[in-house]
Parts: structure tokens; sequence; C-alpha cells
């Protein structure tokens, strides 16, 4: 158990289904983005006149905001839990 | 409590609204519109003076085929001062040769001469490459040479018609990133300067809920700010070639956005409420006078990669033109819009927070 809390270090295995879902998403995302630009097509992103660099710009706006919002979303539902109980 | 959550009304501010309209027109119109004809690439890119040379000249977006005879093409030193192409021959929509005769004496004296090349189209209308070709100048030199220069002038160009967004070099696509990555920092002053009002009037009236209101506007700007630097790390890799490239702008943003994090470990590491709360309004006041110097002054007093900055033009020209405005002005009230819109959710959630707690 103490062992599964110190490798939590993105708190994983504490978040609820959806949020840890996402984030999952996001870092193998982040992952193989990472090892593409290592491995191949170091031009990938310079293809078709540079357009995956909007597309790219466009997705981390979109994500970050969502990421957000999710964030809020769960903080509302723990303060309606709260005052349900009180 | 049972029948405020089983049947309330559900209505959503008009200024809502305005914030989804807007932002679903500038996701659409910031990709569909396409972008004007260009040039990527010309070989060869030297030259030497007082012979011919056939340029072969790979385009983006173009349809050179269509309507093939009407190509004319130039290479230009300075304003009028031009060559016209002997012979234009496109091979297929992508791609066209010229050939030209470099004169052996140029009108001005340099150790070499870069050359704009200029294309004009019936249809597709013009475009440019600055700096196509280099020219080394002739071993021997024939003075009557010089008058090809002054002999034919760029008369008579077309535009291309419809709806386009202007082709940059190097930009190229990223140009639509203007819609995107610029409100982004448009949307984070505005909120900031939200804020600092806020925190103005807490030490005005020395109510709480002013402290709870301004830190939710501070939070969404910190998020925007971090956007905008994100997206723009992006932009500059792949135009400028290196995430940062230490240019005073993101130097300054980066700064600025320091001092605003500073702001909120500030924040938690004071335990009573009322001291946080004047501490905050002081500290963010004094932060929102020092983002004028960081994001307007400094930038605009040294050389800077950003338009704008250093000399460069900005929301004018090229960079941004009437076509552009129609989305990118949009565009900033779309996001600044949504900001306000999380901003709102955020103090409404801190607010409940804060009554539940005491």
């Amino acid at each position: 158990m103490e062992l599964k809390k110190s490798l939590d270090i993105y708190g994983l295995f504490q978040r609820p289904m959806a949020v840890r879902g996402l984030l999952v998403c996001l870092f193998i995302l982040i992952f193989q983005a990472a090892r593409a630009e290592g491995e191949t097509a170091p031009d990938f992103m310079r293809s078709i006149g540079k357009i995956y660099v909007v597309a790219g710009v466009c997705l981390i706006i979109l994500i970050t905001l969502f990421i957000y919002i999710i964030q809020l979303d769960r903080k509302i539902s723990r303060l309606e839990k709260r005052h349900k109980n009180e | 409590m049972e029948e405020s959550t089983g049947n309330v009304k559900f209505r959503l501010a008009p200024w809502k609204w305005a914030a989804m309209i807007l932002l679903v027109y500038v996701f659409v119109a910031g990709w569909i519109v396409p972008l004007n004809p260009g040039i990527i690439e010309v070989s060869p890119d030297k030259a030497t003076a007082g012979e011919m040379v056939v340029l072969n000249i790979t385009g983006y977006n173009s349809s050179y085929v269509s309507d093939a005879s009407s190509h004319r093409a130039w290479l230009r030193l300075t304003g009028d001062t031009v060559i016209e192409a002997r012979h234009v021959q496109a091979w297929d929509d992508r791609h066209l040769t010229a050939s030209f005769y470099i004169p052996s004496v140029f009108p001005v004296r340099q150790d070499a001469y870069p050359l704009t090349l200029v294309i004009d189209h019936g249809t597709e209308g013009t475009s440019l490459l600055p700096n196509a070709i280099f020219i080394t100048p002739a071993q021997e030199q024939d003075t009557a040479d010089l008058k090809l220069w002054f002999q034919q002038k760029i008369t008579d160009v077309h535009k291309k018609a419809g709806i386009q967004y202007p082709f940059r070099n190097i930009l190229s696509e990223t140009i639509r990133n203007t819609y995107f990555h610029v409100p982004m920092w448009f949307a984070m002053i505005i909120l900031f300067g939200i804020s600092a009002w806020y925190s103005l009037q807490y030490y005005r009236k020395g109510q709480i809920d002013f402290d709870t209101k301004s830190v939710a506007f501070i939070k969404v700007g910190i998020i925007f700010g971090l956007l905008g630097l994100v997206t723009g790390m992006l932009w500059a890799k792949n135009t400028w070639n290196a995430y940062w490239s230490w240019d005073v702008k993101q130097n300054m943003s980066a700064i600025c956005l320091l001092i605003y994090a500073a702001l909120m470990v500030m924040r938690s590491s004071v335990e009573d409420d009322m001291q946080k709360a004047r501490l905050t309004a002081g500290y963010n006041m004094f932060a929102f006078v020092l983002l004028i110097p960081l994001l307007f002054i400094i930038p605009r007093m040294t050389d800077s990669l950003h338009p704008g900055n250093g000399g460069n033009p900005a929301l004018s020209g090229e960079d941004l033109d009437n076509t552009m405005r129609m989305v990118f002005y949009p565009a900033v009230i779309g996001f600044f819009l949504l900001g306000l819109w999380i901003s709102e959710l955020v103090y409404r959630t801190d607010r409940l927070k804060r009554s539940l707690w005491s």
C-alpha cells in the first residue's frame, strides 16, 4: 500500500474514472509524440504547409480547457455532497 | 432544497451564448478559409550575373495549369528595378519553370544581390518569395545590360477572387494561429485587469467577496497565460526553429506568469483570511501595473521576433489583413468571454466553498 502511494505522483489511483482515463490518454499522446519526434518523420509537423502546428495549438487549448472544466466540475460535486450531508 | 435541484428552469445569459457562437465561428472560419497561393521553394537559389538561369518554382495552393498562358514572372531588386522572365512554363498545378537573363550589371553595387521572385497569374493572383535567388556579380560587365533593369515594370497585377488568408513565407498555414495563440494573451490581460479592478474594490470596501472574485480571475488568467506560452512554443518550434529563442517578449511573458504564480503561492502561505485578502489585493494591483511595461513597453524597445516589436508592424499589413480581422476580433472577444465564463464558475465555486467552511 505504501509503495502504491509513493508511485502515485499524478494521483492516478485516486481520481474518478473519466479524469483518470483522460489523463492516461494525454500521457500516451505526449509520449507517442515525443517518441515519434525522436525516431521518424521529423518533418511531420511541417508537412502540408505546417497545418499540423495549427492542429496542435487548437488541441492544446481545447484539451487544457476541458481538463480545467472537469476539475472544476469535480470540485463542485464534492461541495454539493458536503452541502447535502450538512 | 429539493425543489431547487429538481425543477429549475435553465436559462443562459446572452453573453454566454455569444461566447459559444463566436468561438464556433472562429474555429470554423479559422480552419476552412483557404490560403492564398504562394511560392514554397525555388531552385537553384544561386546564380551568376550575365547568364541565363532557369528557375524551378514549387507552389503552394496554386493551380498553375489553369489558364497557363497568363503567367508572368519577375525578379525584383528593389521597387521598380525588375527584370521580366523570358519564358514561363507551367508543368502541373504545383510546378512552374521561368527562364531569366540576369543582366551583368546592377544599378547598385553589392557583394551579392538577393532577388525577390514575383509571379502573376490571371486568376490565381500575385505571389512572391523574398530572397528567392542570390546573384554573384559577373566577371565581365557589359554596361549596356544596365538598361534591362528599367525596361519592364510590374504592371496589371491580379488579385485572386474570393476570401483567402494571406500566404506568408515561413508561416504558411500557421498564420491561422493568429486566431488561437494571440487571443489567449488578450484574454489573459483583460482577465488580470478585471482582477485588479476587484482588488481595488476590496481595498475600498473591504468585503471578502471582492477577494474571492479577484482570485477567480487570476486563476483563469494564469491558465490562459500558460496556454499562450505553450501554444507559442509549439508555433515557435516550427517557424523560428526553437521552442524558446530567448526572445524579449517570450521572456517578459514568462516573468509575468511567474509574478502571478508567486501571488498564488504567497496566498496559500498566509493563514489568516483577512490578511490573505489584503496582501493579495495590494500585490495584485502592483502585478497588473507591472504587466504594462513587461508586455507593452520593453518588447517594443529592443529587437524581437514577434511582430509589433522592435519596429515590426503588428495588427497591420500582411500579418493581419482585413480578411483576417473578420476572424481575429471575434476570436479575441470569444476567448475573452469564455475566460469570463470560466472565471464566473470558479468564483461561484469558491463562494460556495467559503460559505460551507465558515
